[in-house]
């Protein structure tokens, strides 16, 4: 992969011009979060770079909230998404393995998915509820991106991924090819990182997390005590990166059905319930359970990779304030 | 530009049957072709109100009229119940793997089928009429509540009954509770599997019908002395998309939708939450 590098000033100047032609957004700091904004001339200094995964997950960007699929698609512009961490691209091998790489190729999905370049940024500063590393995601990238930015002296290094990344930079004189004692440096600056989140998850072990498939009944769901403050709310299946699960509903009049798909929460009692009202996961508990299963057996089946990409998106933005890694360690041990 | 997976075809609805106070099957012409094999299932839509799966109660072989057979349960299915001749309504699919026929040549086919959970046995009888010959005996055993809530009446007790004598084809039907006039059985549908003589060495049973009635017959085969392998079970589960995507649709890590909605047990024993 060829890696260049720009200083601040060059890059400043390098997005200056691109705004112009293209929709770009990137993570800016907004009250005590850090979220997407649309960059502007006016906000080109605030941009927050490398720090760590932005509070939304990259799926905003390529399955809204809610989004007609029938019977025309919306017109949508070419945008480019600055700040997706490295967590954030493990978590696009599923939206593609689900959306394009089966069978059937959603719509939607394909039509933003061809919209979007993707410029990732290493994390240099991961929040307490990071937990990547448990699930042998690093957190800088490797691959998966269009561009990826790991901050470097008075600097950045670029990464080019893809020939739409390295059209995007066009020939801008900025650009220098990377030194390699940079690249030596950014290999020891990743590690430290890594560390430390190892480091700081020591109290929790995903260890045997594979053998989450043998603790489906109900009961096992009941020991860690958190699980009963879950209220139902859906904020861990929203802000989570690979929660794909939708509704289609339709808005049409007359003899036209005009489709959207709507997100949906398989915490939600209504999710699975059928007809009668008889539901196949009736209680909080087997609710609970399913949301884990799937991201630690069914997706896990159905792709060859792990649902979760430890971003922790679920525990900062639980609303019960439980925190998933306490809740699977205890399941884990109470299994053995 | 490629096909919108969610596109329906538009059908027109040409006749409406009431098979029971709660139960009726729409004809559909469709537009354009939908072809479809026993066991696949579509997602039918009513413009403005939504989607829902049903499985074809017609023959897959009759290519000019589909057929739906559905019970009044909530919001979509009360629409389709007041359906109307000349209304529109579109049909996406067919979704789902398809009985897998050639594997069940030669053999004794046991079909169990209670309530609405007829209707997908419908086409998988008819389909198998059509090549009767490649089987060695059909046993229908059939259930409903009362006699009222038997659909397909003339169908299943006079037209197809009087195949009986042309070919190796029996009926064992039931009711749970029965009123003057019913000349067949009465009890709950895995009742007619006692005595039953099959050599379940060379037999399959093909099991469809609400979720209670599919736990007890499987466990009744079980018994009986089929395999979980020769167990074959139409699983229901709320759906969308019928494609993969939505997940609404998981029994474990198994799509009713894409995998499905036709299981045998082997696959199904040992996944959470299974049985309704
Ligand atoms: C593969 C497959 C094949 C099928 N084949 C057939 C078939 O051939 N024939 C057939 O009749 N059926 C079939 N079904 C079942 C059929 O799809 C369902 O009956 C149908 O989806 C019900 O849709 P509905 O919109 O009418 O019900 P919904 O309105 O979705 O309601 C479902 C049930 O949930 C309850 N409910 C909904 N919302 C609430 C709420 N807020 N609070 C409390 N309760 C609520 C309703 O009372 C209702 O009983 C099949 C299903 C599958 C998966
Ligand atoms: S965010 Fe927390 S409270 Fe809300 S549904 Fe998820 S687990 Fe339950
Ligand atoms: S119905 Fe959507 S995944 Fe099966």
């Amino acid at each position: 992969m060829e890696t260049l590098y720009i200083s601040t000033r060059n890059w400043r100047s390098f997005l200056k011009g691109r705004i112009e032609e293209r929709r770009i957004y990137a993570p800016f700091d907004s009250r005590n979060v850090t979220c997407y904004g649309r960059v502007s001339n006016s906000n080109l200094e605030d941009i927050v770079y490398c720090r760590a995964r932005p509070a939304e997950p990259l799926k905003m960007f390529l399955m809204p909230f809610r989004e007609r699929s029938c019977p025309s698609l919306p017109e949508i512009p070419d945008i480019v998404v600055m700040g997706a961490a490295a967590c954030d691209l493990a978590a696009l091998r599923i939206l593609d393995a689900v959306f394009l790489n089966g069978q059937y190729k959603d719509p939607n999905y394909h039509m933003r998915r061809n919209h979007t370049l993707i410029v990732s940024f290493d994390c240099l500063a991961p929040y307490p509820s990071c937990f990547c590393e448990l699930v042998q995601i690093h957190p800088y990238a490797e691959s998966g991106f269009d561009l990826n930015i790991s901050l470097y002296g008075e600097g950045m290094l670029v990464d080019i991924g893809s020939d739409r990344g390295r059209e995007f930079l066009g020939n801008d004189r900025g650009f220098l090819a990377a030194e390699e004692e940079a690249l030596r440096n950014r290999r020891e600056s990743r590690r430290q990182v890594s560390e430390y989140i190892i480091e700081k998850n020591r109290s929790h072990d995903l260890k045997q997390v594979s053998k989450l498939r043998e603790t489906f009944h109900t009961e096992f769901w009941k020991v860690p005590k958190e699980v009963e403050n879950c209220v139902q709310c859906g904020s861990c299946t929203n802000n989570c990166p690979t929660c794909v699960c939708f509704i289609i509903e339709d808005t049409g009049k007359e003899d036209v059905s005009v489709k959207q798909k709507v997100w949906d929460s398989c915490l939600f009692p209504g999710y699975a319930r059928m007809a009668a009202g008889s539901s196949p996961r009736p209680t909080l508990y087997d609710r609970y359970a399913n949301r884990l299963l799937c991201k630690y057996w069914y997706m896990p089946e159905n792709f060859t990779f792990t649902g979760c990409t430890g971003c922790g998106r679920c525990i900062s933005g639980c609303i019960g304030k439980i925190d998933k890694r306490a809740v699977l360690t205890e399941v884990l041990r109470e299994k053995r | 530009m490629e096909k919108n997976i969610y596109e329906s075809i538009r059908c027109m609805v040409t006749g409406v049957e009431e098979e029971s106070p709660s139960i009726k099957t729409v004809m559909l012409k469709p537009e354009r072709d939908f072809s479809f094999s026993a066991g696949q299932f579509a997602s039918l839509s009513v413009p403005g109100v939504g989607e829902a799966p049903f499985t074809p109660s017609s023959s897959p072989c009759e290519k000019e009229c589909l057929e739906f057979t559905v019970m009044k349960a909530g919001r979509v299915t009360s629409a389709i119940h007041s359906l109307r001749k000349g209304d529109i309504v579109g049909v996406r699919g067919p979704y789902g793997k398809p009985y897998p026929l050639d594997s069940f040549r030669g053999k004794e086919i046991l079909l169990v089928g209670g309530g609405v959970g007829l209707a997908p046995l419908r086409a998988l009888f008819l389909a198998l009429l059509a090549t009767s010959a490649d089987y060695k005996r059909i046993i229908f055993c059939c259930g409903a509540k009362t006699p009222q809530d038997y659909i397909y009446k003339e169908k299943i007790l006079d037209q197809w009954h009087s195949l009986c004598g042309k070919m190796p084809l029996s009926f064992r039907i039931t009711v749970d509770q029965k009123c003057p006039g019913w000349r067949f059985g009465e009890g709950v549908v895995t009742k007619t599997l006692d005595g039953l003589d099959v050599d379940t060495g060379n037999s399959v049973a093909v099991v469809c019908g609400p979720p209670i009635m599919m736990k007890f017959t499987t466990l009744k085969l079980l018994e009986i002395g089929y395999g979980d392998t020769q167990i074959y079970l139409s699983m229901e589960r709320k759906m969308y998309c019928g494609v993969g995507h939505c997940r609404h649709c998981l029994i474990g890590d198994l799509f009713v939708c894409k995998d499905g909605p036709v299981f045998t047990y082997s696959q199904l024993k040992g996944k959470p939450n299974l049985w309704v």
